[in-house]
């Protein structure tokens, strides 16, 4: 690793504690690693390991319990929703399992939809994102509607419109978990593409064969990083 | 704008749900403008009606409901003493009527043959001619101003009428003047006929026993109508003996428009219960449907949410999806509203006081889109909100 690039993420004894009734459980009990920018990382862990919790954390969809959190620079542990959710717009792309496109809505327009919360005027927000499918290979696909699309280009719709405001990181929650073997391959040799072009990516996931696309992978038990390295065999 | 487009896919997505919530808004903004509309045009109407008769004037007759009517009955002497006593008064005449058929040559019609004065019951403007002078008081001479729809009737080739004849029973009387087309209405109907002329040709040619049953007055401060009525009603029954169950009414502009009024009035208070019942009651199937509409997107709204909407965002959109489902129902209750009123306009009323009132679109707009603007902030606001605040962990893994 590059002690010289400068730092995507840079995370530092989160904790994460949930009140189940009079219950405390901790998801994270105190992870510390960073990412700089330009990596492909996969989080992998078994379920109960605090995966979910540790992606909602980097997602700035959840604050953690203690501990900082720099996100490009940006301390985010103590932002409000409001500024969450502003650099959740400007600073992240989600792509999920579910592709969770807009239905009835071709796919230029959920492409451009970051960029109107932006407040992107109409005809560049139209240009951008019909750059951004280009991009994907779904150049010729602007005026589909998801059920028109498959689950492959679905998903390719989604990792535009995540790209759309030029994130500082891609988040892909089991961005393969709803698609057949091969479709699943055309995705992960889209987000290396998209590394090679310098793109930050963190992958979720509990598929060894997809986290193995990564260049390391970070391993969660029990709320604590178990291991952080390449994948076996690199 | 995004907003209003996507508000306009997911109205037009559920057609029949958007339809169904938007029917209680538009019964009852059809319902309210409906009334307003036919409220308007009747006071439009009836005020029309009145506007002939003259400010300054009243009428006394006996009550309709007294046992001696015969007694009550006001006599040519009662209206003389009157004008000499009571203070504030101008003239008085007797009121009555004739029914006679009217003939020139051989165009003939049965009209209301009814006495009047130099200042004139009906102060409508003249389209030929001249109103009576004093002179023709004075000297109760054979002449007639007659309406502009027995003009029509008796010279059905047009032109100027004064200096003719028209027969009535066994008189002869020469048209003087001709009314220009009235704003007619029930009141010319009761106490101004077709055919006037001077009282005092009436008097001598019609009343017999000295009996003119009722009189009108002119008075001359109008400001002091209600105590001159007062005063003549009183002097009346001291005339007549001043017996017990001895009753009098006066009629005047003034007092008929105030009943008329006072009756649009409840009718307005009706119609705004009916508006906000009806109200309540289509805000509350708005705010269903919306909430509705928040639980099935609650993922729609989670993504939203992940991919960087803040809560205004949110709340905008489901609070504009509010707003268009109640502008068009308020929208379309609108148009049935003014349908409504305008048929019945035209075709009712209309034919009964030959008054066309224009369709208030003014007001009627304004009511809508008040209806609009009430009924989306009392209860769209609401799940919009919750839409705002929903956890968007929460919201991505709600199945």
């Amino acid at each position: 690793m590059n002690n010289q690039t400068p730092l995507a993420i840079d995370v530092r004894n989160v904790t994460k504690t949930y009140a189940m009734g009079s219950l405390e459980v901790q998801a994270l009990s105190g992870v510390t690693f960073t990412i700089a920018k330009g990596e492909y990382v996969a989080v992998m862990g078994p379920s109960g390991s605090g995966k979910s919790t540790l992606m909602n954390v980097l997602g700035c969809l959840d604050r953690a319990t203690a501990g900082s959190y720099l996100l490009d620079g940006v301390d985010v542990s103590e932002l409000d929703d409001n500024r969450l959710a502003e650099i959740r717009l400007r600073k992240l792309g989600f792509v999920f399992q579910g592709f969770n496109l807009l239905a009835r809505t071709d796919a230029l327009k959920n492409v451009a939809l970051p960029l109107f919360y932006a407040g992107v005027p109409g005809r560049e927000r139209t240009a951008a994102a019909q750059r951004q499918l280009a991009e994907v290979g779904l150049g010729d696909r602007a005026r589909h509607k998801p059920n028109e699309l498959s689950g492959g280009q679905q998903q390719r719709v989604a990792i535009a419109r995540a790209l759309v405001n030029d994130p500082a990181v891609l988040l892909a929650d089991e961005p393969t978990g709803n698609l057949d073997s091969k479709t699943s391959e055309e995705i992960m040799a889209l987000f290396a593409t998209l590394n090679a072009r310098g793109r930050t990516i963190i992958l979720v996931s509990h598929d060894e064969g997809v986290a193995n696309h990564a260049q390391r992978i970070i391993r969660l038990r029990d709320g604590l990083v178990v291991s952080d390295g390449p994948p076996a065999g690199r | 704008m995004i907003y209003l487009e996507e508000a306009l896919r997911v109205l037009f997505a559920n057609k029949v749900r958007s339809l169904l919530t938007m029917t209680g808004l538009i019964i009852g903004v059809g319902a309210v403008i409906a009334i307003q509309v036919l409220g308007s045009s009747m006071a439009g109407a009836v005020n029309g009606a009145l506007g002939d008769m003259a400010d300054n004037s009243f009428i006394v007759a006996p009550n309709g409901v007294q046992g001696n009517f015969r007694r009550a009955a006001i006599k040519l002497t009662d209206i003389t003493a009157i004008e000499q006593d009571v203070p504030n008064i101008e003239q008085g005449i007797p009121l009555g009527g004739q029914n006679f058929l009217v003939q020139n040559g051989h165009h003939q019609a049965r009209y209301f043959l009814t006495p009047d004065s130099s200042q004139p019951f009906n102060d409508s403007p003249l389209l030929y001619g001249r109103r009576f002078t004093s002179n023709d008081i004075a000297d109760a001479t054979n002449v007639a101003v007659i309406s502009y729809r027995s003009y029509q009737k008796l010279f059905p080739h047009g032109g100027d009428p004064t200096g003719r004849s028209i027969y009535a029973g066994i008189h002869r009387y020469v048209v003087v003047g001709v009314l220009a087309a009235p704003k007619r209405g029930f009141i010319n109907a009761q106490f101004g006929g077709d055919i006037t002329i001077p009282y005092t040709t009436y008097v001598n040619q019609y009343v017999h026993d000295g009996v003119a049953g009722a009189a009108r007055f002119i008075v001359a401060d109008a400001s002091r109508m209600n105590l001159t009525e007062i005063a003549v009603m009183k002097q009346l029954k001291a005339l007549h003996g001043d017996q017990k169950g001895l009753q009098y009414q006066t009629f005047d502009k003034s007092q008929l428009t105030k009943g008329i009024n006072g009756i649009f009035g409840v009718m307005t208070i009706v119609v705004a219960l009916i508006g906000a019942v009806s109200l309540v009651v289509a805000g509350i199937g708005v705010m269903n449907i919306m909430l509705v509409s928040v639980t099935e997107r609650t993922r729609e709204i989670g993504v939203r949410k992940a991919i960087g909407a803040r809560r205004g965002q949110i709340l905008a959109q489901f609070f504009i999806e509010a707003l268009l489902l109640c502008g068009f129902g308020c929208g379309i209750g609108l148009a049935i509203g003014l349908s409504i009123g305008w048929i019945v306009n035209q075709f009712a009323i209309v034919k009964v006081t030959g008054y066309v009132a224009p369709l208030p679109w003014v007001e009627s707009l304004l009511i809508a889109g008040a209806f609009t603007i009430v009924v989306t902030l009392a209860f769209g606001t609401y799940p919009a909100y919750r839409a705002a605040r929903l956890d968007p962990i929460e919201a991505l893994r709600y199945e």
